[in-house]
């Protein structure tokens, strides 16, 4: 009997501990609905926010030929009559002398049957093909002189420099253009075991401008000579990269010089009063802060943005919009010279900055959102943070557009500010 | 396998089964919300102190119940070693003129441990929540931050912690109709502050939290007796409250006093193993007023209650224990200038396991809180309260 009742009694204490268990998981399932008995109910209540804005750039500037020549991504082939003319250059300073002929035999180059420039470029939209045909000539633009000298090479593209041509239509401006150039120079080239330097000009119907992008080595693809050394069709093309010996010696600097811009029409410069970013030549700008530390260091930020006037530029592409990029300066405050400062920046998007669209030909205030950036100032000394940003377009170096704001030289109303919503320092918590 | 070590393995397996049940509800129950309330104004909301039992008859055996941390007189009951523990989740449902909300609040207000020496001292080492300001509370804003510019704010803000009633505290049987007892009380414990705005519009504005923990120091003293016979039980006891600080970090913030109580209580006991009886007690709640800011409003509190607890007859050879009660009191804090007032209806029950090791007690807490501001509350408390004689 007394068996049975401790069975029993085994049983309702694990009835028992399933109940207390239940129960108290159940517990655990709470809802968590929004204030409905706010303001009635509430202890707290929203920390109010409090905006400032203020002159806080104390120095900017503009620095043009950014990035450095040879590191464009894209390489920029304009031809905008008197207003804009730029050339490409590609530099294939070492040839093979040798191909795979039938049965993987290896055997030197005495003949070509055919030599292309193979050209990857930016595959314009419907809204920027050409209206008409255009066309693009390559000429061979070796030179025993300076060879990254714009004049110098604007020269060198003349009729006995002439290498090969061809047409497209707009519709054929996809991905990769093939442009046919002199088997006999090449082969001259290949058996004297000398550089071949090409360059690209555009040529548009009159009053016709138009720009297109080039593949780079800076970027995902670039140019490339295809040079099929045999009439049989089962020989291998040989495919050339490009390449730069020049300057001797110094790869550091030869490298980027595998393929690279020239501008030979339409350079300008920017006055003092205007912020500039992208154009002819590439530019960047330079803004350096200075924000009461009882603002970065004393409260929490939520929102901060740089509230540049924009100024329209008309001169080319001016509906031609174009990312504008704030990017964080790294280079600290021993790096003095501003040029240098522009050479050591975050990458797009670093901090959670934003970018903005914006076309050259527009005008008023942009409000760049750098909350992300400013926020990493507090507490850190301006030695590890430096209190700056750069400006940059999207598109430097491979489009002409240039967007323009005015600077700290100009009108007070005009100039640059910083707008600051901040949540003040607040003894919260204690009901 | 001799009988007794047979029934000792049974005793062991049911102990381990509870402790295992008990560990397993505290974890799956570490997470607490609440939100806008009547009852969390102010430092938070008084537990009672009080055990599962005494919850059951609505607190009314509270001075007289060895088990809750309120009067140290009552430890001399207690015959052998005991370590309690007790978990309090609270189902709550508040209802304003926008609609209701539910939510709950999961608790563990009171552990406990008592050693005698000797037949007539007996020392005990408890803490307890005395106040308990867990909560959650999101709501939307919309700020106007400049000329036309409006932006709305999520906000959470959440409260982890409570003040706690830590005490050491000693009872002396002095004769067969008397017990007192002398408690210490250390004042402790902290609220984790965290608040976190975030915005509608995320490509300007970046969230952020804030977060701040708060700690209360302070002490009291407490004293109390009990005079008894065979069929009455007149039960009183006093807490002195010290200095209590609230800082953050190490600064002192404010400072106030811990509340003084007192509570007497009276009891017919002449039914055999059964108690019937009446309690009131007043805190000044008042004293923690300055530890807040302005317009932070303690109100000195009765509270009172009439219950019993009743032995019914075994089931299964286990003693069961059947109570009631109702209480009737009124809670510290002021909600928008109105006080909070509590009236509840509770229940319990209570049994032996494992040879009398294990003494397991339920309490359900039917409560209703209303102030004079179009506010109302209604919370179903669940307390569970597990006693082992190791």
């Amino acid at each position: 009997m007394n068996r049975f009742f401790e069975e029993r009694s085994r049983k309702f204490l694990g009835l028992l501990t399933a109940v207390l268990a239940t129960v108290s998981i159940a517990a655990c399932s709470e809802k968590l609905e929004a204030g409905k008995s706010c303001p009635l109910l509430c202890p707290e209540q929203a920390i109010s926010l409090s905006d400032t804005t203020i002159d806080a750039i104390v120095t900017d500037t503009t620095v043009l030929g950014l990035p450095p020549i040879g590191a464009e991504a894209f390489l920029m082939l304009a031809s905008h009559g008197d207003t804009l003319d730029s050339r490409a250059m590609v530099r294939f300073d070492t040839l093979p002398q040798t191909f795979t002929a039938r049965n993987s035999i290896d055997s030197s180059i005495t003949v070509i049957d055919s030599a292309f420039l193979v050209t990857p470029i930016a595959k314009p939209d419907s809204a920027h093909r050409p209206a008409g045909p255009i066309t693009i000539e390559v000429y061979d633009v070796d030179t025993t002189a300076t060879d990254t000298v714009a004049s110098i090479l604007g020269s060198l593209f003349r009729n006995d420099r002439f290498l090969g041509s061809r047409t497209f239509r707009p519709e054929s401006l996809t991905d990769t253009l093939q442009i046919p150039i002199s088997t006999d120079t090449v082969l001259d080239r290949v058996l004297n075991g000398k550089k071949l330097r090409v360059g690209y000009r555009l040529v548009t119907p009159t009053g016709r401008g138009y720009d297109i992008r080039i593949g780079s080595t800076q970027g995902t693809a670039a140019v490339s000579l295809r040079i099929k050394a045999s009439l049989d069709t089962a020989a291998t093309a040989v495919v050339v990269s490009p390449l730069s010996n020049t300057p001797l010696n110094q790869s550091f600097l030869a490298g980027p010089l595998a393929d690279f811009t020239i501008v030979l029409k339409g350079l300008t410069s920017s006055p003092a009063t205007v912020l500039a970013v992208g154009g002819v030549p590439s530019r960047r700008s330079l803004l350096r802060f200075d924000v009461p530390s009882h603002i970065i260091d004393s409260t929490t930020i939520v929102r901060a943005s740089l509230i540049l006037t924009q100024l329209p530029n008309r001169r080319i592409d001016p509906r031609d919009s174009i990312f504008v990029f704030p990017n964080a300066i790294l280079a600290g405050p021993t790096v003095t010279n501003a040029g240098s400062a522009l050479g050591f920046i975050g990458t797009n998007g670093q901090f959670g900055l934003d970018s903005l669209l914006i076309a050259p030909g527009d005008s008023g205030q942009k409000s760049f959102e750098i909350v992300g950036l400013v926020r990493t100032w507090k507490g850190n000394p301006t030695t590890t943070s430096p209190r700056a940003i750069a400006l940059r377009s999207g598109l430097e170096g491979q489009a002409p557009g240039e967007i323009d704001f005015f600077s700290t030289k100009a009108a007070a109303a005009l100039r640059p500010r910083l707008r600051i919503t901040y949540v003040p320092q607040t003894s919260f918590g204690i009901p | 396998m001799s009988p007794r070590r047979t029934q000792t393995e049974t005793n062991g397996r049911a102990i381990r089964s509870l402790l295992v049940a008990l560990l397993f509800s505290a974890i799956s129950t570490m997470r607490a919300n609440a939100q806008a309330n009547l009852s969390s104004q102010g430092f938070g909301f008084p537990t009672g102190q009080f055990s599962s039992r005494a919850y059951g008859t609505g607190g009314a055996i509270g001075e007289m119940d060895p088990l809750s941390p309120i009067n140290p007189a009552a430890l001399a009951q207690l015959g052998s070693r005991l370590v309690f523990f007790q978990i309090e989740p609270e189902y709550r449902s508040v209802t304003t003129s926008n609609g209701t909300e539910r939510t709950t609040t999961a608790r563990y207000p009171v552990v406990f441990g008592a050693i005698p020496f000797g037949s007539r001292l007996v020392m005990s080492l408890s803490s307890s929540t005395l106040l308990d300001r867990t909560a959650t509370t999101v709501f939307n804003t919309t700020d106007t931050i400049a000329a036309g510019e409006l932006v709305p704010i999520t906000t959470r803000f959440r409260v982890d912690g409570a003040l706690n009633d830590i005490r050491l505290a000693g009872a002396w049987t002095a004769a067969q109709w008397l017990r007192v007892g002398v408690g210490v009380h250390g004042i402790a414990g902290h609220n984790l502050v965290s608040i976190t705005q975030s915005f509608t519009d995320t490509t300007q504005f970046a969230p952020f939290t804030q977060q701040r923990v708060l700690g209360f120091g302070g002490a009291a003293a407490s004293a109390g007796l009990q005079v008894f016979s065979k069929t009455w039980n007149a039960s009183a006891s006093f807490r002195v409250g010290g200095k209590l600080d609230l800082s953050s970090e190490d600064t002192v913030l404010t400072s106030a006093h811990v509340p003084n109580r007192f509570g007497v209580s009276l009891a017919y006991t002449g039914i055999p193993g059964s108690s019937i009886a009446v309690r009131t007690a007043h805190d000044t709640w008042s004293a923690l007023g300055n530890l807040g800011q302005n317009g932070l409003v303690g109100v000195d509190a009765w509270d009172t209650s009439v219950g019993g607890d009743f032995t019914a007859p075994r089931i299964l050879s286990h003693p069961v224990f059947l109570r009631a009660g109702f209480r009737d009191r009124t809670l510290p804090f002021q909600a928008a200038g109105q006080d909070v007032m509590e009236k509840s209806i509770t229940a319990g029950i209570g049994s032996a396991f494992a040879n009398n090791r294990v003494l397991g007690d339920l309490a359900i807490i039917s409560a209703s809180r209303s102030a004079n501001i179009g506010a109302s509350e209604h919370a179903w408390t669940i307390s569970i309260g597990l006693s082992v004689l190791p």
